[in-house]
């Protein structure tokens, strides 16, 4: 998340600066695109349908870093339901559970920052693929509560639930992750 | 079912506050959504969890910012004089987009209007200058004090001129009469004779010439608005007297025509 200098940021996007826009957009990204591969089997096109979405409403959008975020992952669950992804389809994220960095396992050294870049990323991709292992319920408020940085209450407005409801399954949900996690050895 | 009702051993799926993994671990699941650090004596299977939450928020691949360019172009798009403007809307989390196909019917219902108004404004024109069908022009006369209609009969063989003529205006040197029937317009009769009343915008015209139509027919409404024509005794009146509200050129009488006219009896108008 972008901080304390949220604020200027997202003034000067509303200025029409395309830096600021572009740190943003940066900034939302991979959030909103791993929260859309969760819920929908066509996440980049959802993810462009819902930045041509915000586009316009930029300048009139009053809020902090959360209360934007908030707004964008709204926004992004309609387009997704919109285009009828949501529901009928599960998410393809095609990741193998037992997935290993390729330049480990073909004894090739790679230099450092891109080996760390890779294992984040096969990290990352095995963790969705768990995550999308869970109730859809489920993971879509996982997603919403560790990615999207979204609160109970925020989420609650989301996804149609009492922050009580949401708190209790994104409970029930990293119990059952925790589960899939240690059988799957994800993070070793 | 409460608590006391089921061992957990019996319902396994539900966490009950005496189970492992139930209620006891709930402050480390909520310190879980902030990836915050757990106490080293968390169980293996929440650091396990914790460190899988942490690579789902991890850093951003580069492929997943492969939809940068499109954000960007349309971003620009809008940044443009024509783009952000203060109204544009979607101010909020619970807010969406007017679609656009409401604005559409705006825009047709304020053509629609923009249409109307215009026809109105072009037919009270038309009712003013005396150019309406004659049953409109008689509403227009009653409704909004137009000019009364022009009479007219069928068939109409002979047009005389109208105030538009030339010669229809005060000073003005009028051409020969093309035609034998003499006509007078209101504004022609006004300015040699001083005694036809006629209303503004007025073009109607009456002709001496042969046939059954005689000023007497006409209502007192549109008979008092008719100006006062004699016909000359050498003038055989027009089958086709008449009153017409097109303009026509043919050239309007002489004033020596005119004075015949005005001294031949039987036409008292």
């Amino acid at each position: 998340m972008i901080g304390a200098a949220f604020g200027s940021v997202l003034a000067g996007a509303q200025r029409g600066d395309e830096t600021a826009f572009v740190r943003l957009f940066r900034d939302v990204q991979p959030a909103l695109l791993r929260y859309l591969r969760v819920i929908t089997s066509d996440a980049e096109d959802v993810a462009g349908d819902t930045w041509a979405s915000v586009v316009p409403g930029l300048r009139g959008f009053r809020g902090d870093e959360e209360a934007f975020r908030a707004w964008l992952f709204t926004i992004a669950r309609h387009r997704a339901a919109d285009a009828g992804r949501s529901r009928n389809r599960r998410p393809a994220i095609p990741v193998d559970p037992n997935e290993t960095v390729l330049t480990e396992a073909a004894g090739q050294p790679a230099a450092p920052d891109t080996a760390e870049v890779a294992l984040e990323s096969i990290a990352t991709r095995r963790a969705l693929a768990l995550v999308a292992g869970l109730p859809p319920d489920q993971a879509e408020i996982i997603m919403l509560r560790v990615v999207a940085g979204l609160d109970p209450g925020d989420v609650g407005r989301i996804v149609g639930k009492s922050p009580g409801a949401v708190r209790v399954t994104a409970h029930r949900a990293l119990r059952r992750l925790a589960e899939m996690a240690q059988r799957a050895g994800v993070t070793q | 079912m409460r608590p006391p009702d089921a061992t957990p051993n019996e319902m396994p799926g539900i966490p009950f506050p005496g189970r492992p993994g139930g209620e006891h671990d709930e402050p480390l699941l909520d310190m879980l959504f902030g990836v915050r650090v757990l106490p080293p004596d968390a169980p293996p299977e929440m650091h396990d969890l914790a460190r899988a939450l942490a690579a789902l928020a991890g850093p951003a691949d580069p492929s997943e910012l492969a939809g940068e360019a499109a954000a960007l172009a349309a971003f620009t798009r809008y940044a443009s004089p024509a783009g952000l403007s203060p109204r544009s809307p979607a101010p909020g989390p619970a807010r969406h987009r007017r679609p656009a196909g409401r604005r559409t019917v705006r825009r047709a219902r304020l053509a629609t209007a923009l249409l109307g108004a215009a026809a109105m404004i072009v037919s009270i024109a038309a009712a003013y200058t005396g150019a309406l069908p004659e049953p409109i022009q008689q509403v227009a006369h009653l409704t909004i004090n137009a000019p009364p209609p022009a009479v007219s009969h069928p068939a109409p063989k002979q047009r005389e001129h109208d105030q538009s003529s030339p010669a229809a205006r005060p000073g003005s040197q009028p051409a020969p009469p093309a035609q034998p029937a003499v006509s007078a317009s209101g504004a022609a009769a006004g300015s040699t004779t001083g005694s036809a009343p006629t209303m503004p915008g007025s073009t109607g015209h009456l002709a001496c010439g042969p046939g059954p139509w005689q000023p007497q027919s006409l209502p007192p409404v549109l008979r008092s608005a008719l100006p006062k024509v004699t016909c000359p005794p050498s003038a055989t009146p027009t089958p086709t007297a008449k009153a017409t509200a097109k303009p026509s050129p043919t050239p309007s009488p002489s004033k020596s025509a005119l004075a015949t006219a005005k001294a031949t009896p039987g036409w008292s108008g």
